[in-house]
């Protein structure tokens, strides 16, 4: 079995490895390995000025996707768990699910049908490009939210704060925020994992300015394979913190979640 | 200050299950328990005057107030819920302190309220620590402390004690008591344990299939209970079919039994009714059985089964015609009993 094991790990991860070998070696034609060792291809990525461009609007993305997935994510998760019951409960799980059944492929086309219209001409704007990650990115949020917020019981807290005279505002802010904040700092960490990594849909809706840095990406692997290794780990560096941090802050929503129970 | 139910019927909504024309008082000071099975309509009970259901007929009046239509948190209830629901993530005095804090009461003057009222329940020592750290009946303490900090108008207790094990019960029990009895606040506890109800409770309603069966003491509710269904929910008992033979005389499976027949006539059915305590054990029986006849109250029998549970043995004793019940805390083998006249009760038929 541990051979078996080592063996899965070395599969997963020998195209990671190799990419952050090219990524330090000085050239890689005709060889297994790349040969000599040079800091050059990360300094040329980080002054090539389109890099940099969709390295900030990746960032922008990030943190409007995280944003919004609060604002809209978690009164939606707190709707769902408190106000809908039986077949309207499960018609609003499978609404917000939807997104992720459907291929981004398709969703990307349903995009470029209707906001390339003389109506909603928004194609390619940097708003219709973190839309698009919102509309990705919510069903983890809201599903994320729903599973702690039953977890942790939340219904029966806000019972006793009701019952203690709290209205309506103060049990979210007493109760509600600081019960959900670990599964909340999580589930924007999922998402800004996601986001950040996010290519088919982006590839299709987003505007020559405003491409977010797995789209440029692409284009770094019709140029030399050295620059093109070192801008992939910038990203995969990106999405391994924000995967790592969501991990850490799961561990401490669960020691929370069990406190509670 | 009084709670009260005027005809208050509830029905949850897409299902058959609710309450139904419920009426019912709770005194200054006076202790209310509701008891029934699984589905009765207890719970139902406790969170229509919580105000977590609005009912769809009737009125929930508190201090000669209207209710009804009043959210929780306007209501002034203390609400102990059955696994606390201590806020995990504030420390003992914070739980305590919170009704306070949301009506607006100083951070220092709200904090010595608190712990004045984590000492009256005896966690003063254990203030700053969060709920985690506690056990099942300390967290119980601090429920019940918080529920009265804010001096509400009425108390409700939502199986406090289901979740704490059978020795902690009896001593939380007491605790539940002494606090509610010097507080002098009007309490409805809801519970399936009937020992729970009788022990605390200054009035028990019984609850079957949504409906109020019987309102009394636990002194009347043991002894006199309205039908068959009370009486086996309450305590133990004998319940035997029987009909009414002459004046004075009732039929049973297992014999004629000498009785007070007043109030109904011969041929009329009934259950006959009796404690298991109120069997007594015959240790001559077999001769006075042979003297006195069945109809003499005296049966002999094989011990189907002899239960030990402490200060107490329950027998039961299979008999020609039926099995009786006793319980006793002789520790002599029972093989004949005397079922004495006076401590048969006729209920109705089923």
């Amino acid at each position: 079995m541990p051979i078996v094991a080592i063996a899965y790990f070395l599969f997963l991860f020998s195209p990671v490895l190799l990419l952050a070998l090219g990524s330090f070696g000085e050239s890689w034609s005709n060889t297994l390995l790349p040969t000599g060792f040079t800091w050059r291809w990360y300094e040329e990525v980080a002054a090539d000025p389109s890099f940099r461009r969709a390295f900030v609007t990746s960032l922008q993305i990030v943190g409007i996707t995280c944003a919004l997935n609060v604002l809209i994510g978690l009164p939606l998760a707190y709707a769902i768990q408190v106000g809908a019951k039986g077949g309207m409960r499960f018609a609003a799980r499978l609404v917000t699910l939807l997104p992720v059944a459907v291929p981004d492929l398709v969703l990307a086309f349903g995009f470029i049908l209707v906001f390339s219209s003389d109506q909603l001409p928004w194609l390619g704007s940097f708003w219709l490009l973190a839309a698009g990650h919102l509309v990705l990115t919510l069903p983890y949020t809201v599903t994320a939210l729903v599973a702690d917020m039953e977890q942790l019981r939340l219904d029966e807290y806000e019972h006793a704060a009701a019952t203690l005279g709290a209205p309506f505002l103060a049990r979210i802010r007493d109760i509600v925020f600081p019960l959900l904040s670990p599964s909340l700092v999580s589930s924007m960490l999922t998402v800004a994992a996601l986001s950040i990594g996010e290519f088919q849909l982006s590839n299709l809706i987003a505007g020559f300015l405003s491409r977010p840095y797995p789209v440029v990406l692409l284009q770094a692997f019709y140029g030399a394979t050295g620059f093109a290794c070192a801008a992939t780990i910038v990203l995969l560096l990106l999405a391994t913190l924000a995967s790592l941090a969501s991990s850490l802050t799961s561990r401490l929503s669960k020691t929370k979640k069990e406190a509670a129970a | 200050m009084t709670l009260r139910y005027e005809n208050v019927s509830f029905t949850y909504p897409g299902a058959k299950a609710g309450i139904f024309d419920i009426s019912l008082e709770i005194g200054k000071g006076e202790l209310l328990a509701i008891i029934g099975a699984s589905g009765s309509g207890k719970s139902t009970i406790l969170k229509l005057l919580a105000g977590f259901v609005s009912p769809d007929r009737g009125r929930i009046v508190i201090d000669e107030k209207d209710v009804s239509a009043l959210s929780p948190e306007a209501r002034r209830l203390g609400v102990v819920f059955q696994n606390y629901a201590l806020f995990p993530h504030m420390r003992l005095w914070e739980n305590v302190a919170y009704p306070l804090k949301v009506r607006g009461v100083s951070k220092t003057e709200r904090r010595n309220c608190a712990v004045e009222m984590l000492d009256r329940v005896g966690m003063k020592s254990r203030a700053d620590d969060l709920p985690a750290a506690l056990s099942g009946g300390q967290q119980q303490r601090v429920a019940l402390a918080r529920a009265l900090v804010f001096e509400p108008q009425g108390l409700l207790l939502d199986e406090p004690l289901s979740a704490l094990d059978a020795s902690l019960r009896v001593e939380m029990r007491d605790e539940i008591l002494r606090v509610q009895r010097a507080s002098g606040i009007a309490t409805l506890l809801v519970t399936h344990d009937q020992e729970e109800a009788l022990s605390i409770a200054d009035k028990i309603a019984v609850m079957r299939d949504g409906r109020l069966i019987q309102l009394g003491t636990p002194r009347e509710l043991y002894e006199t209970p309205a039908d068959a269904y009370v009486a086996g929910f309450v305590g133990q008992s004998n319940l035997w079919p029987g009909m009414i033979r002459a004046d004075g005389v009732v039929e049973t499976g297992i014999g004629s039994l000498a009785c007070d027949t007043r109030g109904h006539k011969p041929g009329d059915a009934v259950t006959v009714f009796i404690r298991p305590e109120r069997i007594v054990p015959s240790f001559d029986g077999a001769q006075q059985s042979a003297d006195a006849g069945r109809a003499g109250g005296y049966f002999s029998g094989s011990v189907a089964a002899d239960r030990y549970l402490g200060p107490i043995r329950r027998i039961d004793l299979n008999v020609q015609g039926g099995l009786i019940r006793l319980e006793t805390h002789l520790r002599d083998a029972v093989t004949s009993v005397h079922v004495p006249a006076d401590a048969i009760r006729l209920l109705p038929a089923n």
